[in-house]
């Protein structure tokens, strides 16, 4: 039975997971009908800006035939506790039957499909979990691998404010791939190591083993919230660049949740090597999320 | 007026009793303790197969009155309080206004009076409104009868404003009581920080935020010699650095909460509010430290932070929903399911003998002449239902679980004020 709503990664089995894969791939190879979701109601609720999560699933709902309802509430008082419930039973009363969330506050997405008699997807909740971007990576690593069992992945910055991360190091670590997170304590605390991944502050001594490196973006106001003295000095230590894409295997390959910062966690040199996967990352992201609406409303029974 | 306490078994630390006795209360006072006492004439509670212990007193309690009178009032909070078994409860100053004049704290006292329940101890303010600043008018608050001084809820952040603080207070027997937390290191965390608060994504707040301050406190004690209690303790160092205070001479002692006792910081995988609280549930290491430390005598009392909400307020997002839950009609089975291997005698101890000595106020023995203030409990499992409580507070993480022990019947002054499952205001005692 397909799970109701898509909250994160570990929502799916891993034959589940592995499922959604092998339809996205078969949605990117040939693009299904628009009948898989024709006349579904979906609304995009976004409480949080967002251009590239928000316009893929818009594309996605569109290419499976989903009534598409966007909204972007912003911070409003839609946001606070007490509506929730009263939200989500409105908004199952007008008639919609998936609900693609993103919200600042952790666990929102979880609150809202506990009130709603409806598919939720959760679309980036806080910093806690953004299912369908670690999808979409995990479906650009197979891609490039064919496997994932084994695969040594980093996952390198911010992690401790990454919904990315947390999202990644569940799917992964579900699928066998070996991952280790990379950062300074600030932003990378050691708590982290009880996820059944490893913890490591020297990337320079990491790199040549890697399969992928996954960059995630580092933010200036980490400065004046006191957990970065100052970028040079996070770059100095942590920046993928010229000279470590030299530690790099030439058959490993570059990750990047985007936005990223040019100049900061990366350079550009990074953004022109050919092991950069930042825009088959992008391209992916539409089928999965095709494939996840598809699993949700239609069920796993339904052929691609 | 006369009242019987008949048939139970006796626990009374204070004079070496654990015997089935009688207790006999005339005029409010306790006039006989024995056998097979005479009960012609008198009103009788009956405790076959039931403990009796001194008045239970919950030293650390939000009765929310002044100002927050839809959280809880000073008549809900001490009907809460009889019916889980305390004849008495020290009520905390972090109120609307602040209880940090004499009026106010009189007001309060009033009301209580009023209510006719459990009897109402004021916790009077260290700074004036809680804000860290100004020194409350201590003399003053005491004659008004405030038993101690905590700016609870809070800390002052300016050591030397705490310092002065104890320093003029010092010629007063009233304890200060710390709400140990660094609201700096705590910033804004819903939880305690940790391998749970990693994977939700929640901000934490970690152990140390409770240690600097315990170990500032403490140091503050040591230099000024003032009497000190340290609230809600919650982490394993915390008990660690209490140690090596009493080591040094220092005047202190620490209460410990049910929630704290019971739980860990895994419950918020729903990410909701039931279970967000100052100091927040730490992790087992933590929990196990305190359990010790009930048993190895370092933690002093029992006390429920009993912290009542509306139900719409804890419903809010965890970013947005207030600390704390209601406590007082859960804690008596709440501390027995926690620590099952706790004997009697300590446990009335904790619930008795030492907040009323920490305190400065009655109870604690029932030795002839003493208050006539009496909790019978017993070991009857009983499956917590949040919605009956007499509190307006309906949230508490302990809601349906069974507690292996409950309160039957409280008696304050010799007056019946809860019995077979009903609150009944105290009836005037003639003089």
């Amino acid at each position: 039975m397909a799970p109701r709503s898509l909250l994160d990664v570990d929502d799916l089995a891993p034959a589940e997971l592995v499922g959604v894969l092998d339809r996205a791939v078969a949605f990117r190879d040939a693009l299904p009908s628009r009948s898989l979701l024709a006349g579904v109601p979906v609304l995009n609720l976004f409480f949080e800006a967002s251009t590239r999560t928000a316009t893929s699933f818009t594309l996605a709902e569109q290419r499976v035939g989903a009534d598409v309802i966007s909204f972007a509430p912003g911070a409003s008082s839609l946001g606070k506790g007490e509506t929730i419930a009263d939200t989500a039973l409105t908004l199952h009363g007008i008639g919609v039957r998936v609900i693609v969330v993103r919200h600042h506050e952790s666990g929102f997405a979880r609150r809202l499909a506990d009130a709603f008699d409806g598919h939720v997807v959760n679309a980036g909740d806080g910093t806690h979990a953004h299912p369908t971007q670690a999808l979409l990576d995990l479906m650009t690593l197979r891609q490039e691998f064919g496997r994932f069992a084994g695969l040594r992945v980093a996952i390198v910055g911010d992690i401790l404010h990454s919904r990315v991360a947390r999202s990644n190091i569940v799917g992964m670590t579900m699928l066998g791939i070996d991952v280790t997170l990379v950062g300074p304590a600030t932003l990378l605390p050691d708590a982290f190591a009880s996820h059944g991944v490893r913890i490591e502050r020297d990337l320079d001594a990491l790199l040549p083993s890697l399969d992928a490196v996954m960059m995630l973006r580092i933010q200036r106001e980490r400065i004046s919230g006191g957990l970065l003295p100052s970028l040079d000095d996070y770059t100095q230590r942590y920046q993928l660049n010229r000279a470590r894409l030299r530690s790099l295997r030439n058959d490993a390959v570059i990750l990047h949740p985007g936005p990223y910062n040019r100049g900061v966690e990366l350079t550009d040199d990074v953004l022109d090597d050919p092991r950069s996967r930042y825009v088959a990352q992008v391209h992916n992201g539409v089928f999965v999320r095709m494939a996840v609406l598809d699993l949700l409303v239609n069920g796993a029974a339904v052929a691609a | 007026m006369k009242t019987l306490i008949r048939g139970g078994r006796v626990i009374d630390p204070l004079q070496g009793i654990d015997a089935n006795r009688d207790v006999l209360i005339e005029n409010g006072f306790v006039t006989q303790i024995g056998e097979h006492l005479d009960a012609a004439g008198v009103r009788v509670v009956d405790a076959s197969n039931a403990f009796v212990a001194p008045g239970f007193i919950d030293m650390h309690v939000h009765l929310r009155e002044p100002g927050q009178t839809h959280k809880e009032t000073i008549a809900t909070g001490t009907a809460a309080a009889v019916a889980g078994g305390f004849t008495a409860v020290a009520c905390m100053p972090n109120t609307e206004p602040a209880l940090d004049s004499a009026a106010i704290v009189s007001e309060v006292v009033r009301r209580a009076d009023a209510a006719g329940l459990a009897r109402v101890y004021p916790v009077g303010a260290i700074t004036r409104g809680r804000a860290g600043a100004e020194l409350a008018p201590y003399h003053l608050l005491a004659d008004a009868a405030c038993v101690a001084f905590s700016d609870d809820g809070s800390t002052p952040r300016d050591a030397r404003v705490l310092r002065n603080a104890a320093r003029y207070a010092a010629d007063l027997a009233h304890c200060f009581i710390s709400h140990c937390e660094d609201a700096d290191l705590k910033g804004d965390a819903v939880m305690n920080e940790g391998e749970a608060s990693m994977r939700l994504g929640l901000d934490g707040s970690p152990g140390l935020a409770e240690d600097v301050i315990v170990a500032r406190d403490l140091l503050i004690a040591q230099d000024t010699g003032k009497a000190w209690h340290i609230a809600h303790v919650s982490t394993a160092n915390s008990l660690e650095l209490i140690r090596w205070a009493r080591g040094r001479g220092v005047r202190v002692t620490c209460e410990v909460t049910p929630h704290h006792l019971a739980f860990v910081d895994d419950r918020f995988d729903d990410y909701r509010a039931d279970s967000k609280v100052n100091p927040p549930l730490r992790d087992a290491r933590d929990r196990d430290a305190l359990r010790a430390g009930v048993l190895d005598g370092t933690i002093d009392a029992f006390a429920t932070d009993h912290a009542p909400h509306g139900l719409d307020e804890k419903a809010q997002l965890l970013s947005a929903a207030p600390v704390g839950f209601t406590g007082l009609e859960i804690a008596v089975g709440a501390y027995a399911l926690a620590l099952p291997e706790l004997g009697l005698e300590r446990y009335v101890t904790l619930l008795s003998v030492n907040p009323a000595r920490i305190l400065g106020v009655p109870g604690g023995s029932l030795a002839v002449g003493s208050a006539g203030d009496v909790t019978v409990f017993a070991d009857r499992p009983w499956t917590v239902d949040a919605r009956l409580f007499r509190s307006k507070g309906k949230n508490t993480p302990f809601d349906g679980l069974t507690l292996p022990r409950r309160a039957l019947a409280t008696v304050i002054d010799g007056a019946v004020v809860f019995e077979h499952g009903r609150v009944l205001p105290r009836e005037e005692v003639p003089a």
